[in-house]
This record gives structure tokens, sequence and C-alpha cells, in this order.
């Protein structure tokens, strides 16, 4: 063997062993597409404006008792705008006052005073801030749902990068996608509020000893319907407790031996809720989830830390409900833009089908190429399974998902894999027809061959590159493959094409199989 | 062995009749697109919701609409998708509301739950009314809890053995089928105690958000408007602008053609046929590259020969490898297309046409466009950078 083919082996042999190895077997190493596996897709927006609109409601709170600490005048704070505030009747002699107060201690707003009141903006880069957190930690919620539901290998990325506000949740093999979607979107702000009046049948009712108006410091809330807690209530505006103070959730039973769910505050919590337990006895305490009463009990008597939640659960909805409240709330709620769940039985028909085609198309080649460039033909063809192999390596390197678009990125491929070896073939012909000798044929037709071969994969692959780039879902799988199996064919093609003729024709043939 | 001695056909000779017969085909097609029914946008592109579904008894199209015909679906499509009448695609599509925006991907779901409910036999929802459950739609992990209290050891078991039946056969017809699965009887009295065997099992369900749906499209247009572009430098590049331009009009007439043929059928577009678009491309491109190199050797040898007589022998030498070449790419995807399966079969019927189409206009449209190109600018025929 000549020297220089010596090392062309020992490349060819090496990457061929590590193709195997990265690649087989095919079945644990390949990850499936959710089109082919069966699961489900779902892509959210976060609501970011609730994250900004949560933190100016709580800096209005907070600017209100500074300004009573203060004793600086004012009749009113609002906010007019997601991301402002405005404070009313300012008393002109204070406006001073008030600017220093904003000055200090409101820093990541902008203020500007006018006659009797004071505007407030947050600074830009604090609300994108805000937004931003809210993203990261709505991932982050959503995170720890799907691991606790138990789904494996789920896939729950930011979409667009840094400012997307996008999620894209991917859960292969989940074959109930209402309860996922339940427990993903549950925003689980709970609340333990007081009720003022109610239940009523409707709001009307509710609201006339009221004169129809909601009073300063109530709200109201609506009952559940699939809790039995239906009807109206009016409810004290601040809860006594929130999700925030829980210790410890489980699920539990109530006396009847109905699903329920338990818990226990934290100190601060449990003596805020007994205070409040104790000094309403007999009336309503309601207990508020997504701002939709789940149950409203009687207080019958002072309530330390521990209690639970009833309200007609089934096992499943209690155990869910555990499982929301120990992740903790989201940030902001959730919205949901697309959803497709595909059932294991499409998606291993979609295998069968693809699979069946694969091989039809795939043995008709192999006859064809043997049949018409006879051993020329099996050159061909194992450039094809190198191919097909480095495909299949690079996919599981890189941990890539197999989906429909990408089998249709991996035909291209082998179109262009066979075309690169019939344009070689018919070029040698074409050498050999005008009389040059087997190893100058072979030599002038991979070298005649090259450049149309080279331009014609450069050409894909810079096409390849910019669907990438810009393109969604399927089409980047598509892309995906096809630069990956491009650049393998410029290789197995070309190169171990050429190594395996360099092998086999010594320089004395008269002839060669073509 | 060889398939074609080097044959003379004038392949320039027909290049006026091919361009007419072109440019017929693809204002047919545009005007069907804008005027007549046009290319049907599928969920991905246009929002809405596709259902697959499977019954455990065959039915029809006529049947299915008629069930269905006191919702008020919109604009819907109800297709069969297997021959034996038991599998259907359903495609729900809101009429547009004004204001609600923010809440249509519910509105689609909740229209999709009343589609299932009305499709549901009179004696499921019955049974559905006593509180008993889908066999065919319960989970795994509710399966094992439902048969927990009979078979305490197996139900885990039991319910993925369940399961696996259902994958495999997609929907359970009787429960003399589960029966043979190796249930023991306690775990069986369960099951037709509690549980009723639904008369259709959803496959699949896709919901796109309207929002979404624009995103995608535009997406996609975009995608493939940069991937052309790349393509002309490129080619300009390697080439001539000539050579650029030619092949950027072959790929769009290619995109257009496509497109005028899959509008007058009854199929959807959707992201994977727009991946059949771009692999056409792909193919087609390669197809007319592999013609310009050879041109570009040609002009080399046949320095005195006009440009036309150039291009000819070009396509003619290289004949022998297109019909090699092209005819692997049909026979590779008519195997996807007729054995390939129903979700993929629009993807297969697009690369089809895309197969015969692109081999069409690499020879009949590319060289051509070179051709003219040179006779409007009189620019010399000099061979590219090589």
């Amino acid at each position: 063997m000549k020297k220089g083919l010596r090392w062309k082996v020992v490349l060819v042999a090496a990457v061929v062993i590590l193709g195997v190895i990265v690649s087989l077997p095919l079945k644990d190493k390949i990850h499936l597409g959710l089109d082919l596996k069966g699961g489900i897709h779902l892509v959210m927006q976060v609501v970011t404006d609730d994250a900004v609109n949560i933190e100016t409601s709580q800096e209005i709170l907070r600017l209100q008792e500074q300004l009573k600490k203060k004793d600086l005048t004012f009749t009113s704070v609002t906010n007019p705008r997601l991301d402002q505030i405005l404070v009313q009747g300012l008393n002109p002699d204070q406006e001073g006052k008030v600017k220093d107060l904003l000055d200090d201690s409101f820093r990541e707003w902008d203020a500007t005073m006018g006659p009797g009141r004071a505007t407030l903006t947050m600074q830009a880069q604090v609300s994108q801030y805000l937004r931003d957190q809210a993203v990261n930690q709505a991932v982050e919620t959503i995170r720890n749902r799907v691991d606790q539901f138990g789904v494996s290998e789920p896939t729950i990325q930011r979409q667009g990068g840094i400012g997307g506000e996008r999620i894209i949740v991917e859960l292969p093999g989940v074959d109930n996608p209402d309860r996922v979607k339940n427990i993903i979107k549950t925003t689980a702000l709970l609340e333990w509020t007081l009720v003022i009046a109610g239940p009523s049948p409707d709001e009307a009712t509710l609201l006339s000893p009221y004169g129809g108006q909601v009073p300063e410091d109530g709200r109201v809330a609506k009952g559940d319907p699939k809790r039995r807690a239906e009807g109206y209530y009016l409810v004290k505006k601040v809860p006594t407790v929130t999700g925030k103070d829980l210790r410890v959730v489980r699920r539990s039973v109530d006396e009847w031996n109905n699903p329920a769910v338990a818990f226990s505050l934290n100190p601060d919590g449990a003596r805020r809720f007994e205070t409040a337990t104790g000094e309403n006895i007999n009336k309503l305490m309601a207990i508020i989830l997504d701002g939709k009463v789940q149950s409203a009990p009687v207080i019958n008597s002072r309530i330390q830390g521990d209690g639970i939640i009833q309200g007609t659960f089934t096992i499943e909805e209690a155990e869910d409900l555990v499982l929301i409240l120990k992740s903790g709330a989201l940030p902001a709620s959730i919205k949901y833009l697309e959803e497709r769940t595909i059932g294991p039985s499409l998606g291993a028909d979609s295998i069968k089908a693809g699979f069946l085609a694969s091989v039809v198309a795939l043995a008709m080649i192999v006859v064809f190429m043997i049949f018409y460039y006879r051993l020329s033909g099996v050159n061909a063809i194992v450039a094809l399974v190198l191919n097909t192999l480095l495909i299949m390596a690079c996919l599981a390197y890189f941990k890539a998902n197999l989906t429909l678009p990408g089998i249709a990125g991996i035909i291209l491929t082998i179109g262009m894999a066979v075309d690169a070896n019939v344009l070689i073939f018919e070029r040698i012909k074409e050498e050999l027809a005008l009389g040059k000798s087997v190893l100058a044929s072979i030599a002038t037709g991979f070298k005649r061959a090259f450049s149309a071969i080279f331009d014609s994969n450069l050409t894909t692959i810079i096409s390849a590159v910019f669907l990438f780039q810009f393109g969604t879902g399927p089409i980047k799988g598509y892309a995906v493959t096809l630069i990956i199996g491009l650049v393998a064919n410029m290789f197995t093609a070309v190169f171990v094409s050429r190594l395996i003729f360099d092998l086999t024709i010594s320089g004395r043939s008269r002839q060669m199989s073509i | 062995m060889q398939l074609f001695k080097t044959p003379h056909i004038d392949f320039m000779k027909y290049k006026f009749v091919a361009l007419a017969f072109s440019l017929a085909v693809i204002l047919a097609g545009i005007l069907n697109m804008t005027l007549g029914r046009g290319l049907k946008m599928g969920v991905d592109f246009r929002g809405g919701t596709l259902l697959r579904v499977v019954f455990a008894q065959p039915t029809s199209v006529s049947e299915v609409r008629q069930a269905l015909r006191d919702i008020n679906l919109g604009d819907a499509s109800i297709q069969e998708i297997e021959k034996g009448g038991r599998e259907f695609q359903i495609r729900t599509q809101l009429p547009k509301a004004e204001g609600e925006a923010d809440r249509e991907l519910e509105a689609h779901e909740i229209m999709a739950n009343r589609v299932i409910e009305a499709l549901s036999s009179e004696e499921n929802k019955i049974d559905l009314r006593k509180g008993l459950k889908d066999l065919n739609a319960l989970d795994e992990n509710s399966l094992a809890f439902l048969l927990e209290p009979a078979a305490p050891e197996d139900a885990a078991a039991y319910a993925a053995s369940i399961v696996q039946f259902r994958k495999d056969n997609g929907i359970v017809r009787d429960f003399a089928e589960v029966e043979k699965l190796g249930l023991k009887a306690e775990a069986m009295a369960t099951l037709r105690q509690k549980t009723y065997l639904g008369s259709l099992s959803v496959l699949s369900r896709e919901t796109v958000g309207p929002q979404v749906g624009a995103d995608l499209r535009k997406k996609a247009t975009m995608a493939t408007i940069w991937a052309l572009v790349g393509m002309l430098v490129y080619i300009a590049l390697r080439f001539k602008i000539a050579y650029g331009v030619s092949a950027i009009l072959t790929l769009t007439h290619d995109v257009f053609f496509c497109l005028a043929v899959y509008s007058f059928t009854s199929r959807e577009l959707n992201l994977p046929v727009v991946a059949a678009v771009l692999t056409i491309v792909g193919y087609s491109i390669n197809d007319t590259i592999v013609i310009f190199d050879r041109v570009r050797e040609n002009l080399k040898v046949m320095r005195r020969s006009p440009f036309a007589d150039i291009l000819n022998a070009s396509l003619n030498q290289m004949l022998g490898r297109s019909v090699i070449t092209n005819g692997t790419v049909f026979l590779t995807v008519l195997a996807l297309f007729l054995f390939g399966g129903q979700v993929i079969n629009d993807f297969a019927f697009m690369m089809v046409v895309g197969a015969i189409e692109g081999t069409y206009s690499t020879i009949y449209l590319s060289c051509p466009v070179v051709l003219l190109w040179q006779k409007l600018f009189k620019t010399q025929k000099s061979p590219g950078k090589k």
C-alpha cells in the first residue's frame, strides 16, 4: 500500500468507528422529534405586563405609606398607565418635600412635578428588567412543575433569546395534555381572604346592600364552577395570608375522606391567620386560587398555622394542586399560542411508513446503481451508507431531534450523494471512451466532476444556513440534517469513493467495472 | 453499460414553447390563488385546529359532516385519510371575531372539544354522564390507578399493555381485545364496570393561535427569500451574474410552479410542505449548477461555437447523468408518496411534483434564460472564474 493511502485508510477507518460508536444502537442514541414519537408541543407567551403591574401596585402602596408617614397631603394615588403613578391633590407648599421623598426613595422612577401633582414613570431599563425576570422565573417555575410531574427529557426554552417573551415546552411521550396544560398554566396565586358578603347568585344581588358599588376595602370574587363553590363573593381586598406564607403542603383527606390539600403556614403567616380567624368566628374565609374561590368554609374556631383546603377535588386534582403550590407561583400569567398533541400511535405509524419508504427507496437505489455501474456501483453504495451513518452520528452527538422535515433533509442529501457519484462515474466513462487509461480516467473523472459537486453542495449549504438562521421549528430541523448531510457528502462521495478506487484498481488494470 | 450515446437534441429550439408553458401554468396558478379556490392554508399558517381521529367503526365523510352539522364550524374541512373509512382529518376554523384575539386559542380548544363530543356515539354520551371513563382516552397513570383495587400488583403492567395496544391499533374496539392481553378476571370486571369504549380516539390535535400563524407565515417567507439571495450571491461569484440571475429565476419559477400545481389540489399548505418546496429548490439548484459547470468547461473547449450550441452540447453531454440522478430522486420520492403514510403524504406529493418540475426547469428554463440574457446584454461569453 502506498504511504499516502495508508493515512487515508486510517482516517476513514477512524471516522467509521467513531460514527458507529456515537450512533449505535440507533434506537437509544437518536432522539425522535415529537412528530415521530408523540407528545405535546406548547408555545406560550408570558404576559409580562403582569409583572410591571404588580411592581406598580406595590409601589403605590409604599408611596401612600411614605406620604402619610411624612404628613404630606394628597388626595389620590393612581396608575393611569401600567408603568406610571400619578399623585394628585398635593399641597403646593409641600411639593419640594415630595420631590425630595421621590428622589430619595423612588430612584427607579423618573419624577416630574406639576401644579399640585406628581407623575412617576418607571425607568425603561427597570421595566425591561422586570419583564425579563418574569420570563426567566416563569421558565424556572414551569421546569419545576414539569420535573415534579415526571416527564423524561422535557425541553423548556425561551424563544428568541434575551428579550423573548415566548416559551416553548416540549414533552415527549406525555399522553394527558389537558392535565399538563393546567399544571403549567395555573398561576397558583393562592389567597386566604375574609368574606364580607355572599355567596350570591349574581353580582347585582351581592352588591345591592352597598348601593351597587364595590366598597373601598372589598373586591368581588367568583366561585370556581369546578369546585361547586358557585356564586359571587364579596371579599376583603387584602388577603389574610397568601401562597408565600406556606411552609408545607401535602395531599390529604378531609373528615369525609375526600381528597384535600393540607397546609402549614410559616410563623409570620400563622400569627396573622390566628388573629384573623379569632376575630371572625362564624364568618366565612374564602380560599382563592387565581382569582377563583375554591371553597369558603365557616370559621368555627381560632385556627393556628395548619389547615386543609377542601373543594371536591379528585385525587389527581389534589395532587396537581400540591405540585403547583410546591413549585411556587408564576410571576405573570401565561397565554397559550400554539399547542400540538401528537398521539403515540400516529407517531408510530409515521415511523413505520417512513421506514418502509426509506427501505424501498434505498433498495431501488442499490439495485439500480449496481445494475448500471456494476462494481463501481458498490463503491457508490458504500459512500452512501457511510454518509447516512455520519448524519446519524452527528444527530446523536449534537442531541438534535430527528423530525419528519429532517427526514426530507436526509432524502435530499441521499439524492445529492447519488448525484455526486453519478457525475464522477459518467465523467470517467467519457474519459474511458476517449481512450485514456483506467487510472488516468479515474483521476480526470474525479478532478473534472469535483467543481460541479463542490459548487452544488456549497450552494445548497448556503441556503440551508439561511434557513437555519431565519426558519422556525420544522424548517430548522430540515436545515440541520441538510447541512450535516452535505458536509458529509463532500467527504464520502469524493474522498472515500476515490480511496476505494485507489485501493482496488492497480496501475496495470486495463479495464474497470463501471 | 451506457444508457445513451451522447444524443444531439436541440433543446434551445423549444425555449419559447417552454417559456409559454411555464408562464401559462404560473398564471393559471396565480389566478387560482387570487380569484379561484386558491392555495389552502393549513393550521400552521392561518391558525385553527387540526384533529386526526380514528373511529371504531367505518363511516363516511358525509356522515361525519352530518354529525357536525349542529356546530357552526366556520370554514371547516373534513377528509378521509385512510381508505378503510375509519381515519379522518378535521380542520376547524373560527370565524374572525373582533377583540377576541387573546382568547382565540382557547376558543379553538372549546370548538375542538365540541367536535369530539358531537362525533361520540349516543351510548358514549350516556356512559359519560354516568361518570364512566373512556378507555380510549385514559392516560396510563389514571388507568393504573383505576385498576389498582382489582389487581394491586399487576395494575401498572396492565395499564402499560393496554396503552401499548392502543398505540399499535389506534383504538380499542371491543373488551374482548383487552381480554386477550391477559388481564385477570377481576381487572376485566373493573374495566367493564368503570370504563366504556369510546367510539373514536383522537390521534392528534394541533391548535395554532392566530398570532403564531401569522408569525410562521412571515418567518417561512423570510427564510425562503434569504436562502434565494444567498444562492444568487454565491453563483454570481462563482460563475457570472447571468448564471446567478438565471438560477434565481429558475428557482423562483420552481417555487411558483409547484405552488400553482398544489393550489389545484385539495391539499393544504403547512410547514412540512414548505420544507418540501425548499427541497425541490435544493435539487433544482443542484441540477442547474451541474449543467452550468459543464457550460463553463465547454466554453473553454468550444471557443468558436455559438453560445446556443455550447448550451445544447452541455445539456446533451449531461443528459445521461440528468436522467439517472433525477430518475433516482423521482423513484425515492415516489416510494415516499406511495408508502410513506398519511402524515407525510402532502409533503411527498409536493416532492413528486417538484422532482419532475425541477428537471424540466433546468433543461428548458435555466439555460435559455442565460442565452436570452447574453443576447440582451451582449456580454462576453467568456467562462466564469474557476
